[in-house]
């Protein structure tokens, strides 16, 4: 009896077996399986709109915090830009449109600005959304009890990086910081110089309000699916940590009518390859984790998008090793960005022709076109400058972290710059051991190391200000006076035509015909992804990689 | 007996407080800081806030002595880099999933691996033993993420038998897993049952046994299978450990929200807290796995017993 039961387990064992023999034979066959995916999905969408306006997404991570004041990564920033209502958006060209607040006033000096909100904006208990709620939000974000990352957004208002950093007597350095609601409809916001770009920075996450009733009531846990209270078109309805967070949409906000999508259910797939696979299989409709083995292969599919991100991938030079500005001119010259981006990177990525990355507002103005990076290298001339360098460095010390994708960019400049008499040696630590290493100042043994930069908000002084001598990003000990000289101008600068000229300027410094070239940029970002037919119409990642989902429509399948 | 399980238990605490020391000690000898996840510099205003925030700025013996106080308490602290989160909720939340896919998958190791050892040693050197020990060869040198991927490519994808890819909610959702986690252990214990059931079927009290005329479905349960199963208890308690807590790249790969996923992020991250907590907890377990085995030997194998009392 015992035994024949035995039998018939077996034979479901060999069963099994088979099956997955099976597999194996098939997984030889590429095409095949671009094929029964490709039936599965190509289904281009019909114009009409669907019955049901309902998408699974994968959110790509597990966003750390949904507090406006402690989150300080895209995910998180993504969710909540969708359940809360900023006070201004970014509009197509990344130039702020009205939201909560439907108007602004910047004064004559340009420190204070005035925000007039609208007066139909509620939280989702009912409480109307007021200024005090704006006023509340950003002093607790700034309060040294909080302790949030981003706290330093806040540092251009009056008093808000003296009350971060108090020690005693916080109120009171509280109750003098720059923002004030004067009434239900009105916020003050006092900076300490004038900032151009300060409007289009309040689009940021860290600038939404909480509401604070919540927020006291339930400290920590504030932001848990059932405590959390919020003022956006949608709502939170679920938040399983790292499986799901769907958000319903929130019929009660100011706009609702503006809203079509009804429900946007979340999965968190932090793995590339599986998350390939539940598109394919049809469980999730936007993937934006595509690993980048896989990324020629969905290109060639129709749910193929790509974005142009604001954001530099590039190799910092330790200029106290690498001494001679002829010796990092000719490691940027011999760096073929096309090849790289064409065959390693994979994603068409833009090469550099500057720091600043392109679509930044003043590019065509402020961008270099430096002569030092060529699209396609010139080796040759690379040889010639390497020749005349004093005291070259011949062996250097490459330091990366360990995440995929960068070891065989690096390979890649490594075979470069063998051909220049270099000898490189290629070091990886993980992440945090890395930041460790790079500092600043850099450990000495670094000669060059690999790092990116993505905007936070849309103005090139995010981007130029990492080179000043005190800069806490600035690991390449590069240091000039006046370079640090030109951006406090151009901070205090409010015409963009002559502001963008000054950042010109800057990147000359770096990049241009004289440049020091402390860093050698290597490629702007782009951001891919796979999006069902039926949104790829009006899905759309702007440049700050932000997906506004009450544009989102599902259309019919035709 | 009772005198064993109590001495045993008493240990656990000098083991744990070295535990807690230890990791405390290397995740303090890494660098790292974990307050800076991104390749954003932290002003030092901001550093200061957070290191008095989550009393980082104490001397080390400070920090560890508060630590100690928080696990006897059962209060493991809040997270470094999950702002909104402590410990005890990731615990709460996570682990009994983990627990959950660790269970599965031993019990399906258990229940496939043990009969097909069974079978393998009655009929040995037949096509029957070849057939189940190629299968468990493939099953135990394959590791587990091919098998995942496979998995997840024939069923999810090729052949649309209603298993999703991943995710953790419905039943269908955890049959992959469960598979991919325990064809490993499966494989082991297919082995070991069959080596030592050759062994035992060799010996003179089983020949006894079949000339006393008992039915020989009896003997091999009786007394041949109950004496090869020491080594399968001694490898269980072990194998139950690794598969509830070393099913990072299971959790990975199938998008289950598990406690290993934490376990791995954490110490890249330098989520001090959540190290040590998850640390702890695991070397609760792994104590605790190991005592129910010491407690099974004495059941199966009574001359254990009176060895240790």
């Amino acid at each position: 009896m015992r035994t024949s039961t035995g039998w018939r387990w077996l034979a479901i064992l060999l069963a099994g077996l088979a099956l997955v023999a099976a597999g194996c034979g098939g997984s030889d066959d590429e095409a095949a399986v671009d094929e029964t995916t490709a039936t599965d999905t190509t289904g281009t969408a019909g114009g009409g709109q669907a019955a049901e306006q309902e998408i699974t997404v994968n959110w790509g991570a597990e966003p750390p915090s949904l507090d406006p004041g402690l989150a300080s990564d895209t995910t998180s920033g993504n969710i909540l830009l969708n359940i809360m209502d900023p006070l201004v958006k970014l509009g197509d060209d990344l130039e702020p449109v009205p939201s909560l607040a439907e108007s602004w006033e910047t004064s004559e000096d340009g420190k204070t600005v005035t925000f007039k909100l609208r007066d139909d904006g509620k939280w989702t208990n009912g409480d109307p959304v007021i200024a005090k709620d704006f006023e509340y939000s950003w002093k607790r974000t700034v309060s040294p009890e909080l302790a949030a990352d981003y706290a330093y957004q806040f540092y251009g208002i009056v008093g808000a990086q003296e009350y971060n950093g108090c020690k005693k007597q916080c109120d009171a350095l509280r109750d003098k910081m720059g923002v004030k609601a004067v009434d239900k409809t009105t916020l003050q916001v006092k900076l300490t110089t004038a900032q151009p770009w300060f409007v289009q920075q309040a689009a940021h996450h860290s600038f939404l309000a909480v509401h604070r009733p919540t927020v006291e009531k339930y400290k920590a846990k504030w932001t848990e699916a059932k405590n959390i209270v919020t003022n956006g078109p949608f709502k939170l309805q679920r938040w399983e940590h790292n499986a799901n967070i769907d958000i319903v949409k929130n019929e009660k906000w100011r706009d609702a009518d503006s809203v079509t999508l009804t429900r946007v259910n979340g999965r968190i797939i932090t793995d590339g390859t599986t998350a390939v696979q539940a598109f394919e299989a049809g469980e999730i409709d936007v993937n934006p984790n595509l690993p980048t083995e896989e990324i020629p292969t969905i290109k060639e599919t129709p749910e193929y998008a790509q974005y142009t991100g604001l954001g530099t991938y590039y190799y910092g030079v330790n200029v106290k090793n690498i001494t001679d500005v002829n010796q990092r001119r000719a490691m940027s010259l011999a760096i073929n960005r096309r090849e790289i981006i064409d065959n390693v990177a994979q994603a068409d990525q833009l090469p550099t022709t500057g720091f600043t990355p392109k679509g930044m507002p003043g590019f065509e103005t402020l961008n270099p076109d430096s002569p030092w990076q060529p699209e396609n290298g010139d080796l040759e001339q690379a040889k010639q400058l390497m020749a005349k360098a004093k005291n070259p460095k011949k062996t250097i010390t490459l330091l990366l972290n360990d995440s995929p994708g960068h070891r065989e960019i690096a390979v890649a400049i490594q075979a470069a710059w063998k051909q220049l008499g270099l000898t490189v040696k290629i070091k990886q630590q993980e992440w945090a051991q890395f930041l460790e290493f790079i500092g600043p100042p850099p450990d000495k043994s670094v000669d060059v190391y690999r790092l990116g930069w993505i905007g936070d908000y849309v103005d090139a002084i995010n981007f130029l200000e990492l080179w000043t001598c005190k800069s806490g990003n600035n690991s390449t000990n590069y240091c000039d006076k006046s370079y640090d000289a030109l951006v406090e101008k151009a901070r205090r600068t409010e015409d963009n035509d002559a502001r963008y000229e000054l950042y010109g300027q800057l990147e000359q410094k770096l990049g241009g015909q004289d440049g020091a070239m402390p860093i050698l940029p290597i490629y702007w970002y782009t951001y891919t992804e796979q999006e069902r037919s039926t949104i790829k119409d009006t899905y759309e990642r702007n440049l700050l990689d932000q997906v506004d989902l009450t544009k989102v429509e599902v259309e019919e399948e035709s | 007996m009772t005198k064993f399980v109590v001495r045993r238990l008493v240990w656990t605490v000098p083991v744990i407080l070295l535990v807690i020391l230890m990791t405390f000690v290397m995740m303090r000898l890494i660098k790292g800081n974990p307050f800076r996840t991104s390749e954003r510099a932290i002003p030092a205003e901001i550093q200061q806030n957070l290191e008095r925030k989550f009393k980082l700025d104490r001397p080390w013996y400070v920090q560890y002595a508060n630590y100690v106080k928080g696990v006897a308490t059962f209060d493991l602290g809040p997270s470094l880099v999950l702002r909104n989160r402590d410990v005890n909720d990731i615990v709460k939340e996570h682990f009994p999933k983990s627990l959950e896919l660790g269970a599965l998958s031993f019990l399906f190791a258990f229940v496939f691996g043990i009969p097909l050892g069974v079978l393998a040693a009655l009929r040995a050197n037949s096509p029957l033993d070849y057939g189940s020990m190629f299968f468990s060869n493939v099953g135990f040198a394959v590791p587990s993420f091919l098998v995942a991927t496979l998995l997840i490519y024939v069923f999810s994808l090729k052949l649309d038998v209603g298993f999703p890819t991943s995710g953790w909610d419905s039943w269908e959702s955890k049959v992959l897993p469960t598979i991919a986690l325990g064809l490993g252990p499966m494989a082991y214990f297919a082995r070991l049952v069959r080596g030592t059931m050759l062994e035992t079927l060799q010996q003179d009290y089983i020949r006894t046994a079949k000339a006393k005329g008992l039915r020989w479905g009896r003997v091999i349960t009786l007394h041949v299978l109950r004496n090869s199963l020491i080594p399968v208890v001694t490898a269980a308690g072990p194998i139950l450990g690794f598969l509830i807590t070393g099913s990072f790249v299971i959790e990975q790969i199938f998008a289950i929200p598990g406690i290993g996923r934490y376990y791995v992020t954490a110490v890249t991250s330098r989520d001090y807290s959540v190290v040590m907590g998850l640390t702890v907890l695991l070397s609760v377990i792994v104590i605790f796995a190991n005592l129910i085995v010491d407690i099974l030997y004495g059941i199966l194998d009574p001359r254990t017993r009176d060895a240790r009392t």
